[in-house]
């Protein structure tokens, strides 16, 4: 049985609770009355993940079954999330490959011959051989990428871009244009958290920067309340008149897929439990593991890390209709990752994990600590957010200002050069984006080598924007000062010094929460 | 320095203490008050405990009570014992009930018995308390001869009616958990059920002192050697037909009694008691601290209330 989510309040019986910060994590002593938001327990996995699959292909929602959809001589595209979902990437075989190798059987029993695989990766870096064979599997792999018909979407390709159209509130709607001329398109997706899916897959995940850019952007990500809410979130507004649009012009089969919260494999698996429940193997594995990490050398920290793979487990599958599929999904999300909480609290507090959705196999440099916090963690809210206007958020992560040149070049320009001049989501944008957008040398290096588009910090920082615009204080503990005070934020040895440095902003006794994640969950406050 | 050997062992140092004061070590967990109700209901392995009642574990528990337990609990508290006489008109088994305050409530009970009744009589004690290991039920069935009655339902080993058909007396506490605060709970039907079912007297056991001598949370006597009084009552049979609801309240209401009688006399409490004027045992309503406030005060020391019938002369 899994139990659901709860706020603890701190008293004199808690332990030291666990801590994320960047490739390690400490044993924090909160303060008592802390309340700390506890996501529900990992729901049990589906036994048949094939059986699973077959019924949802089968019985789809607002939708035909999927083999009377395939039929010979048709163009068949099938997309599908890139490696920045689910985190950390799941371990083999992932879910995206079963699916994937479902649709395909059935294409083949109808004689599809014309059968393209594209990764939905929007701006985000071009992945690598051996992370797409990860996603789709070793059959699929050997079967479609030598014959250059399983890739990565090129959003600067506008030979291979349709302009399918204009919203009614003007939006452009273009995407990669094998998709948009297929008989039938079909999305592979893991909705990890609430904002993926939907029409964010089709007309975000396969979009140009010229479709991008109507709904990230600052205004709208300060519009957006929050971006894990797609009915109060403005870029989901944005992206579902896009998505409207392209479902009068495509033919889409949408298949979303749920994960539960079994994040970490053993023997990190006590990061998942309750404190006050680790057993005595829990508690050596923590000493262990803390003591592992305080001798190990970066590099070898860093390789621990990420070459950590999740055991999820599916918790549920629909396919069909976009709108229809992502009802049944956002339901299945919420089952596993909602949290009832009374009020907001003077302070949040969040500790950044390794990783976040675009330093998979890379680095969290400041822009994207600064946007897993401000942006992902903060938002993980419905409702209102846990921290009230005018509050403070402390935030635990080194903030190293490393930077991996491979993956994130524009990165390193946005820092000293944009950053430098002002953090100001709305200047930075007006002053710099087009600039970093528009950089031949930077849609060389996306096209060609696996860096992330010039435009992508910029999309970073809108991610935060909303946060930043809601709180008053920003403090970061155990941070380089130097980085955290380019990122117009202060630093903050310990906790008690960081409550210190925000009781000019919140009072000498303020209300604090901690956001006990990951795995991840949404606070709904009440 | 960071990664050094001295900041590396430092650091290691510091975990461990951390983790030995948070999770502390040697010492049964605790659970924070929020997440109580979140707490699973897990699956407790049962532990036999017939052993502990073969002639050998007998003998081993002689041992161990009189020579361990009784020497080291009369080192940290004083005793005043009232009421074994009426143990003299009931043959055995009977049930004794008494209300819970304290861990020092089983030894004060059993250490008081004349030791005829204390070796034939067993303990009733809560399955998911003391016998969710084995060192634990072990320990427990060695010294207080113990056997496990399961608070949240399931099945247990040995039942206590199988106990009192062979002719061992229980001690149970009706209310289940020690009291928070010292005052009397509600009592449970357990006790007065098997009573009514078995045919068996139950004597009422009221005690005062212990609360303050070693109230919840702390694991040994406080210092000073505190006052402890244990008062035996009349045995109380189940009326014919009376049900165990009914003869609970009944045995509560004995126990209040007692209580009252310990802490002013046998006539007074009488005379309330006629008039239905016993004080409540569940205590005032009052704000908590003052209900803790009120029990923490240990009883008087039996010799400083002790009237003298000649006057000392020098």
């Amino acid at each position: 049985m899994s139990r659901p989510g709860f706020v603890l309040e701190v008293d004199d019986r808690t332990p030291p609770l666990v801590v994320h910060e960047g490739e390690g994590f400490r044993l924090e002593q909160f303060p008592l009355g802390t309340r700390v938001i506890y996501p529900p327990e990992s729901l049990p996995a589906v036994p048949d993940v094939d059986a699973a699959i077959q019924h949802a292909l089968l019985n789809p929602e607002d939708a035909d079954p999927l083999p009377t959809l395939l039929f010979a001589g048709m163009r068949l595209t099938i997309a599908f999330d890139d490696l920045s979902i689910p985190l950390p990437p799941m371990q083999r075989p992932d879910i995206r490959q079963r699916v994937i190798e479902a649709v395909l059987n059935m294409a083949a029993d109808a004689g599809v011959d014309d059968v393209e695989l594209i990764a939905a990766n929007a701006l985000h870096r071009r992945m690598t051989a051996a992370e797409i064979k990860h996603i789709v599997g070793e059959r699929v792999f050997r079967s479609f990428f030598h014959q250059g018909l399983l890739y990565n979407h090129d959003a600067e390709d506008h030979t291979n871009l349709t302009h399918v159209g204009l919203t009614d509130r003007g939006e452009d709607v273009e995407i990669n244009r094998r998709a948009a001329e297929s008989d039938l398109l079909v999305y592979v997706n893991v909705n990890l958290v609430a904002m993926d899916g939907g029409h964010k897959s089709v007309p975000i995940g396969l979009a140009s920067y010229k479709s991008l850019r109507h709904h990230h952007n600052a205004k709208t990500m300060l519009a957006s309340h929050s971006f894990m809410d797609h009915e109060k979130s403005h870029l989901h507004h944005s992206a579902w008149r896009m998505g409207r649009m392209l479902s009068e012009h495509l033919n889409i089969f949408q298949i979303e897929t749920t994960l539960n919260n079994d994040v970490f494999p053993a023997p990190y698996d006590f990061l998942t439990k309750r404190e006050w429940e680790w057993s005595i193997k829990d508690q050596a594995s923590m000493l262990a593991a803390r003591r592992g990490l305080a001798v190990a050398p970066s590099r070898v920290k860093h390789k621990m890390f990420h070459g950590m793979r999740a055991p999820y487990g599916l918790t549920g599958i629909h396919a069909g209709e976009t709108e229809a599929v992502h009802d049944k999904t956002i339901a299945a999300v919420h089952r596993q990752q909602l949290v009832e909480v009374r009020g907001q609290s003077d302070v949040l507090v969040m500790g950044i994990p390794f990783l976040g959705p675009y330093n998979v196999n890379s680095t969290m440099n400041p822009i994207l600590a600064t946007c897993m916090g401000l942006g992902y963690f903060f938002n993980s809210y419905r409702g209102q957010p846990l921290v009230r206007r005018g509050g403070a958020v402390i935030l635990y992560h080194p903030v190293k200002p490393a930077f991996n040149q491979l993956h994130h070049p524009s990165y390193v320009d946005f820092y000293d050069e944009v950053l430098a001049e002002s953090t100001d989501p709305a200047v930075v944008e007006e002053k710099f984006e087009q600039q970093y957008a528009n950089d031949p040398w930077y849609i060389h290096l996306y096209r060609t080598s696996h860096a992330y588009h010039g435009v992508h910090p910029f999309y970073m920082w809108y991610w935060a924007a909303h946060a930043m615009d809601h709180v008053d204080d920003v403090i970061w503990v155990g941070a380089d000062r130097n980085a955290v005070q380019r990122l117009g934020f202060r630093a903050a040895s310990t906790l008690t010094d960081a409550l210190e440095m925000a009781s000019g902003t919140v009072g000498p006794d303020p209300t604090i929460s901690y956001l006990h994640s990951p795995p991840h969950l949404i606070a709904d406050v009440h | 320095m960071p990664g050094s050997r001295p900041g590396v062992l430092r650091g290691g140092v510091d975990d461990v203490r951390a983790a030995a004061r948070g999770w502390r070590w040697g010492r049964r967990p605790l659970v924070p008050r929020s997440a109580e109700e979140f707490v699973l209901p897990t699956e407790q392995p049962v532990f036999p405990t017939e052993w502990s009642r073969s002639r050998p574990a007998r003998a081993l528990r002689e041992v161990a009570q009189k020579a361990c337990l009784e020497p080291v609990f009369r080192s940290q508290v004083r005793t005043n014992v009232e009421g074994l006489e009426i143990l003299a008109r009931v043959e055995g088994p009977v049930i004794f009930a008494a209300h819970h305050a304290s861990h020092l409530d089983t030894p004060l009970v059993l250490l008081s018995l004349p030791d005829r009744w204390r070796r034939t009589t067993a303990v009733a004690a809560a399955a998911d308390y003391f016998f969710d290991t084995w060192w634990r039920s072990v320990g427990s069935a060695v010294f207080f001869n113990t056997f496990p009655i399961e608070r949240r339902g399931g099945t247990i080993a040995s039942t206590p009616g199988e106990l009192l058909a062979e002719g061992w007396s229980l001690l149970i506490f009706p209310e289940g958990t020690r009291s928070t605060d010292g005052w009397m709970g509600p009592f449970r039907m357990g006790a007065a059920w098997l009573a009514v079912e078995y045919g068996v007297p139950v004597v009422p056991i009221a005690h005062r002192g212990t609360f303050a001598a070693m109230p919840r949370g702390q694991n040994w006597p406080s210092p000073g050697r505190r006052q402890l009084t244990v008062r035996f009552g009349e045995p109380l049979h189940a009326i014919p037909g009376e049900s165990g609801r009914d003869f609970a309240s009944r045995v509560r209401g004995a126990v209040g009694t007692l209580q009252d009688e310990d802490r002013t006399t046998w006539w007074e409490s009488r005379r309330r008691a006629a008039q239905g004027e016993t004080p409540d045992p569940s205590g005032p309503e009052v704000a908590p601290w003052r209900r803790v406030w009120a029990q923490s005060e240990s009883p008087a020391a039996a010799d400083a209330t002790r009237h003298r019938a000649w006057r000392r002369t020098s």
